[in-house]
């Protein structure tokens, strides 16, 4: 075990260093970022506060005083002018003008010190959605102010979540993970596919094989390049979580429910998933000859893992039909597929636990053939180890040479 | 009684329709440096994997330091492939300090080591240096290095010279000459026969996978002896008794002798003879590159001897 941790080791700190695997750990995040910042910086700049409201319809009358939710004070001017005045001498920040004809599909404007930011332009809608609906009972105004708040049912669970961003993220969630899985897998075969190839151009590993066994070879890669993803998963989860952070200033937070039970699977279902990933990764790294044909292998290998989300419309639309079913047991889909049906139905446990039997057994599988694969494979220099010879190798193995 | 380095018994492997290695047997004591000869293609390097357990044979049993290829055996061999490489993206220190854990040194030791052997070959100021910005002589030490700082019991190196200028060639033999005098057993792959001539205890020539000679090596120069000697002489030779043939070459006399005389025969059929003075006698030795070239080239004369 301790040289697998040793060449583990190694193999991380030989990656983190490259500079294509910071580009891409640093980029996401960044962008993620700046994203969440955007909002806040807008937010930032909503330093209008004192409104004025000017409505020459004569039909739309709002009540003076602090705005329903918000820190806003608003002062009803009866012509144009009063409320240029007011500006001018620094009474207001800015004010709204209804246009006569307003109801003839002229829009209302607003003059300020500065451009509202989208909270403000929200609140001013608001405002005239009130004016308009002021003589219809106030339930009316309530829904058509609000008219998507929903009450989240998952049907796994029978767990309720209150209207509001936790809604959101409860749905979003298992969703998202499962969209990370797929692009997790993209980014760890593509590194590990490469971190083969880089072992056979080095010609480093017939010294490094009669230190060791194959199979620990195998994982020491493996498990290397599992921590360089983990590492890369957790800048990208700063990242986020500071763009989310960001996004949830911006929309005046409500509290988050995390659906645990899709969590759990995401464990059980994801470890192994990525482990068989990787391991095939490996194989097919050994498989090839050099750089560019293991990053076609590699691509293969994520055309696969993205799969799911090419049947997304089916699976949605049947979410335990068939295909879903199919999906949730073939084990280079299951994390995605279980995870995507998991947010969008009730999926039996037994459904579940047979996916996390039949990944462990096809990640065991994969691991013998790799093994099998890797003494004749690892001292072909820059050739590809093709079909019919690993045919032959996979014989003799089965004939215990 | 000591247990053989390496035993290799009757071995075969065989790639697809190719023979490789073709019922071989051999072994390696403790304590000798032995030459593994070949030319290129000749099963060489797919007996040293075997033996390594890199590849399995078909046939044949192959047992190493007394026993089958274990984990703790891997930690008695050293082995310096004819495909070398290190990683070119760590520095030399740390190559070696990776190398040597794998081997089973402490990082402590392995660093330790790693600095006495980088004196030794001259790269310890270059010790921080990448790999890759190494020149192929340091490279070429720096492989010797990593292959044999766990001081290994069995030493396997393949063309250890190659690369190398003649200081650093000798400092490499110096090393290996004080391996195996601390009792590892070496095998030593390479073309160089004045290398093998020079350090080698016993020889393996095989080709096609098979043994072509196999014995110490003063066995195998008189068994590849021919019967003729080379002389330097003042006078005009005429017919010497017991010469067959008589050549002139670079002021020397090459003379075949017939089958049945022996040297001493003709030294004094000539010393008889009293217009000539002897200046030089010697019995002509076989080279070894010769008698390379003659059994790859398939010399039916010398291939007989043999069996």
């Amino acid at each position: 075990m301790t040289k697998v941790w040793l060449l583990a080791t190694q193999t991380y700190r030989q990656h983190l260093r490259s500079g294509s695997f910071l580009i891409l750990t640093f980029a996401l995040p960044v962008l993620m970022i700046i994203a969440g910042a955007v909002p806040v910086i807008s937010m930032i700049n909503d330093d209008l506060t004192r409104l004025g409201y000017v409505d020459l319809t004569g039909q739309l009358p709002v009540p003076a005083g602090q705005l329903k939710d918000t820190d806003l004070g608003l002062s009803i001017y009866r012509t144009v002018e009063a409320a240029q005045a007011a500006l001018t001498q620094n009474t207001i920040d800015g004010y709204l003008v209804v246009p006569a004809d307003y109801f003839e599909q002229q829009p209302p404007v607003f003059y300020g010190r500065a451009e509202p930011g989208p909270l403000l332009q929200e609140t001013l809608s608001q405002l005239l959605r009130r004016a308009m609906l002021a003589e219809q009972p106030a339930w009316i105004a309530e829904r058509l102010a609000d008219p998507s708040q929903l009450t989240y049912v998952a049907r796994a669970t029978g767990q309720k979540v209150a209207a509001g961003p936790g809604v959101l993220i409860y749905v979003i969630i298992p969703a998202v993970l499962a969209i990370i899985f797929a692009l997790t897998v993209l980014t760890g075969a593509g590194q590990m596919g490469a971190a083969m190839v880089r072992e056979k151009d080095q010609r480093a590993m017939e010294m490094v094989i009669t230190s060791i066994a194959p199979w620990q070879l195998v994982s020491g890669k493996v498990l290397g390049i599992t921590l360089l993803t983990v590492t890369q998963l957790a800048i990208w989860a700063v990242g986020a979580g500071i763009a989310l952070g960001l996004l949830f200033l911006t929309t005046g937070g409500q509290p988050i429910t995390l659906p645990w039970t899709a969590l759990f699977w995401a464990v059980l279902l994801c470890g192994p998933g990525y482990l068989l990933y990787a391991v095939l990764a490996a194989g097919l790294g050994l498989i090839a000859g050099d750089q560019q044909q293991a990053r076609q292998f590699a691509g293969l290998l994520g055309f696969v893992g993205l799969a799911p989300l090419y049947f997304m419309g089916a699976l949605v639309n049947a979410t335990n039909g068939p295909l879903a079913l199919i999906l949730t047991w073939f084990p280079l889909t299951a994390p995605v597929v279980a995870l995507f049906r998991i947010a969008m139905s009730q999926v039996p446990a037994w459904q579940l636990i047979l996916s996390f039997i039949i990944l462990m057994v096809s990640l065991a599988a994969a691991l013998w053939f790799v093994a099998v694969i890797f003494r004749s494979a690892i001292l072909l220099y820059g050739q590809t180890l093709r079909p019919k010879q690993i045919w032959q190798i996979l014989q003799q193995a089965g004939r215990g040479r | 009684m000591t247990d053989s380095a390496l035993k290799v018994t009757n071995v075969s492997k065989t790639y697809a329709s190719v023979q490789a290695v073709d019922n071989l047997s051999f072994t390696v004591e403790p304590g000798e440096i032995f030459g593994l000869l070949g030319p290129n293609g000749a099963g060489k390097t797919t007996s040293i994997r075997m033996a390594l357990d890199i590849i399995k044979p078909d046939r044949g049993q192959i047992t190493v330091l007394g026993g089958p290829m274990s984990e703790a055996t891997k930690a008695r061999i050293g082995y310096l492939p004819e495909e070398r490489g290190l990683y070119n993206d760590m520095t030399l220190l740390d190559t070696l300090l990776f190398l040597g854990q794998l081997k089973g040194l402490s990082r402590r030791t392995a660093q330790a080591r790693a600095k006495n052997y980088l004196q030794e070959v001259e790269l310890w100021e270059a010790r921080t240096r990448k790999i890759e910005a190494l020149s192929r002589g340091m490279n070429q030490k720096a492989q010797f290095v990593a292959a044999t700082m766990h001081e290994p019991d069995l030493i396997i190196i393949d063309e250890p010279f190659s690369g190398l200028d003649p200081v650093n060639t000798r400092l490499i033999k110096k090393l290996l000459n004080r391996m195996r005098d601390r009792g590892a057993a070496i095998i030593m792959s390479t073309h160089q026969m004045h290398q093998v001539e020079e350090m080698c205890e016993r020889i393996l020539l095989i080709d096609h996978g098979r043994s072509l000679i196999y014995g110490s090596l003063p066995e195998v120069r008189r068994r590849f002896a021919t019967n003729a000697v080379e002389v330097d002489l003042q006078g005009d030779i005429g017919a010497v008794p017991g010469v067959e043939k008589i050549t002139h070459q670079n002021g020397s006399y090459r003379m075949v002798l017939q089958a049945d005389i022996r040297p001493e025969t003709v030294l004094k059929n000539l010393v008889n003879q009293p217009e000539i003075t002897v200046e030089r006698f010697e019995r002509v030795e076989t080279s070894l590159d010769e008698i390379f070239v003659r059994m790859v080239g398939r010399d039916p004369a010398l291939e007989e001897a043999n069996q």
